[in-house]
């Protein structure tokens, strides 16, 4: 029967889409002796963004490497979303845990603003929230009438370090260009604005700056098309490190290689190569190994004192360059 | 029944080239450095994995498929490539062979699977799209690897010509794949199945191996096409060429490919795939903000296809 047969197949198909579907949660659950007592420790769940992207999956896995060496103090649920533009499963991500019966969430929110509601929602059932990463938008929060305490680093301060090292490699007058990330993006709000802060303090002109949506092809693409349009840039200020490496292709395709200078944000590993080999000068290092776990460890604290009051916490950001890596 | 004087193919190559003429026009004149030789051996090494990824898809449509993988069969064979050249310090030859290798096995799979199995190839490959993406990022821990100068001979440009051998290699492959299809009993018999698989069935030809061998084509090209956007980015990147398949199909839709098989052109897909990309570069070059590039874009491509539409009613009612 061969029609039978055909509606197997159609509804293994389906089950292999919905597989897909279900399988955009990435869960990692580090339980340590599950289930053998009931236990009394506080139970954090960390929501990232894409557990794909380097960025965050280095996150979790150092909140992960906390978690074993204090598996005494707290347990530890971590979940991620497949597409960092995916709101709506972030959303459902916290109604979940709230509904798991966690008693903190560490977020980094994918977007500033639409998270807000679901987060409120979430405190207003007695769980402690923690805002890392990406900033929680101030009107916003003032609008729903809650307070969430940002724990991480001043992306903006960041930026303008790195300007400011760079600027030191320019003249007064010169010409440069910025890649932006995507711009509905806090983070990359603030590491544009630091970037031109730090260039009009030094009498630099930003003459180009577009947003690549923080991807390395992207960024090849734009930065390309700003050299030739603009031959005389004499840098290019990329807002993460994926963009920089974008950049330098283009540049070395330009033959343009001597004289133009670029930086970025971030410090990945694939980075520090390109920083030994000379080919970005300097970039920014926020830790963010540590990020998720500052986070936690705020959240802790706010869960053993009850009257503590949910204040931000600063991160530190360091400036990254051939030196500053021991070469 | 009068017959054209000039074949239809032809006509819409002289159509696409007027449009892309007439985008480098506008450029040139609102934007101050765009009309220079620059631009455009820049653009020229820029398309190159694009051109791959169109010429498979071409192929693809044609026999009334369609491959949504093609985007992450390019990241998984980028990613053996990374981590072969990187982690294990493979030349770039060997490392290649397992690149082109990969993306052919995943375009097998397709095959295999969607046509041995009659699944439609959506399902398949968007089953594939997953799977070969998420095999990259556990290849590569889903971090960046920055290869660096051994794998960038292939982009390089030459010098004197301006353009690396990653172009030449797309131009080869558009002028290979155009033969095969309209010279060869290959090319003819992908046309025949894509118009109607049951009467070539009845004729008496096994449709299965030559279906099979265009998904396999498919994925080696989307193979090629990461070996070439790797050595173009120094780097292989898990998350590279996500949505590829939306250009790649766009540029064969306004060549004039049809998305229910039977019909299509690689050279004009290869215009395509030149009229999406200048349109890229022109508006980076005025600095447009990126959602007015997206809301451009998107009409360019309606208008295309509705010209083409346009067009071919006109030459089926003049016939």
């Amino acid at each position: 029967m061969p029609t039978c047969r055909l509606k197997w197949f159609w509804i293994l198909a389906l089950v292999t889409v919905v597989g897909c579907g279900t399988s955009e949660i990435e869960t990692q659950t580090a339980r340590p002796s599950a289930g053998s007592e009931p236990s009394e420790k506080p139970r954090v769940a960390l929501i990232m963004k894409s557990l794909a992207n380097e960025f965050f999956s280095t996150m979790a896995a150092g909140a992960e490497s906390h978690q074993k060496e204090h598996a005494g103090d707290y347990e530890l649920i971590v979940n991620g979303i497949k597409d960092e533009r995916d709101l709506s499963r972030q959303v459902a991500l916290v109604e979940e845990m709230v509904a798991a019966g966690v008693d903190a969430i560490v977020i980094a929110p994918a977007d500033s603003k639409a998270l807000v509601p679901a987060l409120r929602r979430a405190k207003d059932a007695g769980v402690v929230v923690v805002n890392i990463d990406n900033r929680l938008d101030t009107e916003v929060l003032q609008q729903e009438e809650v307070a969430i305490p940002f724990v991480g680093p001043d992306n903006k301060a960041g930026a303008k370090k790195v300007g400011a090292h760079l600027a030191t490699t320019l003249q007064k007058g010169d010409k440069v260009a910025v890649l932006e990330g995507i711009r509905t993006s806090f983070n990359g709000t603030q590491r544009r604005l630091g970037f031109e802060e730090a260039m009009a303090e030094a009498g630099i002109e930003i003459v180009d700056s577009q947003s690549a949506e923080w991807e390395m092809s992207i960024a090849n693409t734009i930065a390309a098309a700003m050299l030739s349009e603009h031959p005389e840039i004499k840098a290019i200020l990329a807002a993460n490190d994926s963009m920089a490496l974008g950049a330098i292709a283009a540049v070395k395709a330009s033959d343009r290689a001597d004289n133009v200078q670029i930086v970025g944000f971030d410090n990945i590993t694939a980075v520090q190569q390109a920083i030994r080999d000379r080919a970005i000068l300097a970039t920014a290092d926020q830790h963010w190994d540590q990020l998720a776990v500052f986070g936690i460890e705020a959240a802790l604290k706010l869960l053993a004192d009850p009257n503590a009051t949910a204040e931000d916490v600063e991160t530190p950001v360091d400036l990254i360059t051939a030196e500053s890596l021991g070469e | 029944m009068k017959k054209l004087p000039i074949p239809r193919p032809l006509l819409q190559s002289a159509a696409l080239l007027g449009v892309l003429l007439l985008l480098v026009a506008v450029f040139g004149v609102a934007s101050r450095n765009f009309l220079q030789a620059k631009t455009f051996t820049t653009i020229a090494n820029q398309i190159p994995d694009l051109t791959c990824v169109a010429v498979g898809m071409t192929l693809v449509l044609i026999i009334g498929g369609i491959d949504l993988s093609v985007g992450a069969v390019l990241a998984v064979s980028s990613a053996v490539l990374g981590v072969l050249m990187f982690d294990y310090k493979w030349s770039l030859e060997a490392a290649t062979l397992f690149c082109l290798l990969t993306g052919a096995l995943c375009g097998l799979f397709n095959g295999t699977v969607s046509v041995g199995m009659r699944i439609p190839a959506f399902i398949v490959t968007l089953g594939m799209m997953e799977i070969a993406r998420g095999t990259a990022k556990l290849l590569m821990d889903s971090q960046i690897k920055f290869i660096g100068k051994p794998v960038e001979p292939i982009s390089k440009p030459l010098a004197g010509l301006g353009i690396s051998p990653a172009f030449l290699i797309a131009i080869a492959t558009v002028i290979v794949a155009q033969f095969v299809l309209t010279r060869t009993v290959f090319g003819r018999y992908c046309v025949a199945i894509g118009s109607n698989a049951e009467a070539v069935r009845m004729s008496g030809i096994r449709v299965a191996p030559y279906s099979i061998s265009v998904f396999v084509i498919s994925g080696f090209l989307a193979g090629v096409a990461g070996l070439i956007h790797t050595s173009r980015l120094s780097s292989a990147d898990p998350n590279a060429a996500v949505g590829l398949e939306l250009p790649a199909i766009a540029a064969c839709v306004i060549g004039g490919t049809s998305l229910m098989g039977g019909r299509g052109n690689v050279v004009n897909s290869f215009l395509g795939v030149l009229i999406i990309r200048v349109l890229q570069t022109g508006l980076a070059h005025l600095g447009t903000n990126d959602a007015m590039k997206q809301v451009i874009t998107g009409a360019v491509i309606v208008a295309a296809v509705v010209f083409d539409a346009l067009r071919q009613r006109w030459d089926d009612s003049s016939e």
